[in-house]
């Protein structure tokens, strides 16, 4: 029996010629040095998500920091299957070619619902990590902005306060300030300009998939504030309350 | 000469596969929201029991997440039974095999073109590439891992087609509502409608961006199949360059009864793996899928499979013996 484990070793070690993988050294070689080179260049790279922070790279909550995040990530789809909303996609440019057909999400396709956090519970390499729900509930994903040049209480003069309606953190992330505005018609009327609060914010994105102008919206989110990332922050004190986030 | 009669096991190999599609088929299908806040049961299943997924993200991360160690369990059987995985369980593998079986071409043509060719190595260079950017924190095996890739193409583009196809039929003919006299075609299409939509159908059509590249891939690597039998498997295969090194030297063994055989060839013809079952010692462990069409195939009963070093290996012995003793 032991001699027959042995032989059966032996051969697996050194098995007759014909039955080798038939691979060259030399080959072989070049490879593991195409591969290793391949991995530098995407190191040496100012890659987005990790020195160059790219606006759109918004990772689904509980992701984990973007290094590891690419270590970890085998790009199946399922979280982009099981999204509710459409929200996540494949990457394309949006994280650099080592990123390519990871999952982002895109808010005008769909948002990052506050009730469900089912990307996490499909991962299966944990790139994105199980969350309860109470948790997913307070990792920021980015940060809502408003354009002042389309937002419509901005821009125009008229009444809007879908972003704010939609908003779903238990405090809303948006709010007001009644300012009294000139119409084009001579009429002064008070509209609300919205504002968004930056300690509340999860950068879930309901505001921009929900905001009227269908385009280029009136409020985006961008990646600045996730909380997988220390560094890509609003990186300036916010008053009494310190640095914000960190 | 009649061909044999094909054996119980290829049979069995069959329903496997046809299994283990289904399965792959129904798990998708149960990646969605389901109240509250959940998906259907096991739906990583295949993921974990990928042995590749549990070392291009351990190695590249330094990390394992938990259930990735039933890939374990898929690499500790192919050192006993050789690239049995990619023959009997691989969704992907069915695929091919699927679109291998039912392309035409004369038998003479498929002698030639089946056999072992030195390309099939490229899979292994993949692997090492691959590995070797692993080591260095670069995880680019999510490309071409089988299931990533079956998988990818399915939720991004396959399903969300079949949707909309599906979707469009239907509303047409509840629209157009067809029919003889009183008989209409939407009685009839309706409550299948309203099955498919339960239980098949998504709640809401899916986009995604981006989905040419993935369209074209996967047409491509679909197609392929048609130039060579299960090409995927063959030459690009990552995991199955890794099962392939694992069984390299598997218990379970092709056998040659080298009075039997006769050389006529017709069990390379239906060879899936190019692993080329013909002529004496020249079987390769390592691209076998152990589908057992050459022994199908076989009108001489000359090849069978069992365990243990088999007379094959013995005749190599004596051979490389007397070689040897010269």
């Amino acid at each position: 029996m032991i001699a027959a484990i042995l032989r059966w070793l032996k051969a697996f070690f050194r098995p007759p010629r014909q039955e080798r993988l038939d691979l060259s050294r030399r080959a072989l070689l070049l490879a593991a040095v195409s591969g290793a080179g391949a991995a530098s260049v995407a190191r040496i790279g100012a890659t987005e998500g990790r020195h160059n922070f790219s606006p759109a790279l918004i990772r689904p909550p509980g992701a984990v920091a973007e290094d590891e995040f690419l270590a970890r990530c085998v790009r199946c789809g399922e979280c982009m299957r099981v999204c509710p909303t459409n929200a996540l996609q494949p990457a394309r440019g949006e994280g650099g070619w080592t990123a390519l057909w990871t999952p982002v999400l895109n808010m005008k396709t769909g948002y990052c619902e506050y009730e469900c956090n089912l990307c996490s519970q499909v991962c299966p390499t944990h790139a994105i990590e199980s969350l309860t729900l109470e948790q997913k509930q307070k990792v920021r994903i980015g940060t809502a902005f408003f354009d002042r040049n389309r937002c419509l209480p901005y821009a125009s003069a008229r009444t809007c306060i879908v972003c704010e309606e939609h908003c779903p953190t238990p405090k809303k992330a948006i709010w007001f300030e009644e300012v009294s505005v000139l119409r084009p018609d001579g009429q002064r009327i008070t509209v609300k300009q919205p504002r968004v609060d930056l300690e509340l914010c999860t950068g879930c994105g309901i505001c921009e998939n929900k905001c009227p102008i269908a385009d280029e919206r009136g409020v985006r989110v961008t990646s600045v504030g996730e909380s997988r990332h220390p560094k890509n922050q609003i990186l300036l004190s916010l008053g009494s309350d310190g640095l914000m986030g960190y | 000469m009649a061909r044999p009669r094909t054996p119980a096991v290829v049979w069995i190999r069959r329903a496997s596969q046809t299994g283990f599609f289904l399965l792959f088929l129904y798990l998708f299908l149960q990646t969605v929201y389901k109240p509250v806040n959940q998906t259907g049961k096991g739906v990583k299943l295949f993921f974990q029991l990928d042995p590749l997924t549990a070392l291009s993200s351990g190695v590249s991360a330094r990390s394992l997440a938990s259930g990735l160690l039933l890939g374990g369990i898929t690499l500790l059987v192919t050192v006993l039974m050789g690239r049995w995985f990619c023959g009997w369980v691989c969704p992907f593998g069915a695929l091919h095999n699927a679109i291998t079986a039912w392309r035409s071409g004369r038998v003479k043509e498929k002698i030639a073109s089946g056999g072992y060719s030195r390309w099939q190595t490229s899979k292994y260079y993949l692997l090492a590439l691959m590995l070797a950017g692993c080591l260095f924190g670069l995880n680019l095996f999510g490309l071409l891992d089988p299931f990533s890739f079956f998988y990818r193409s399915l939720a991004t583009v396959v399903f969300p087609a079949f949707n909309d196809l599906v979707t469009a039929a239907f509303t047409w003919v509840y629209q157009a509502d067809p029919g003889v006299g009183r008989l209409k075609a939407a009685a009839v299409t309706e409550p299948v409608y309203e099955v498919l939509r339960r239980n098949v159908l998504s709640a809401s059509q899916q986009r995604f961006l981006g989905t040419l590249l993935i369209a074209l891939l996967f047409a491509a690597v679909v197609l392929l199949n048609l130039y060579r039998a299960r090409f995927w498997c063959r030459y690009v295969c990552p995991l199955g360059a890794l099962l392939g090194v694992a069984g390299k030297n598997p218990a379970l063994r092709l056998k040659r009864n080298d009075q039997a055989c006769n050389d006529c060839g017709l069990c390379v013809a239906d060879c899936q793996g190019g692993a080329n079952p013909a002529g004496a010692g020249s079987w390769k462990p390592s691209e076998c899928f152990y589908c057992w069409n050459c022994r199908a195939a076989c009108p001489r009963q000359a090849l069978s499979f069992g365990f243990g070093a088999g007379r094959e290996a013995e005749l190599v012995a004596v051979q490389g013996a007397k070689e040897k003793a010269r």
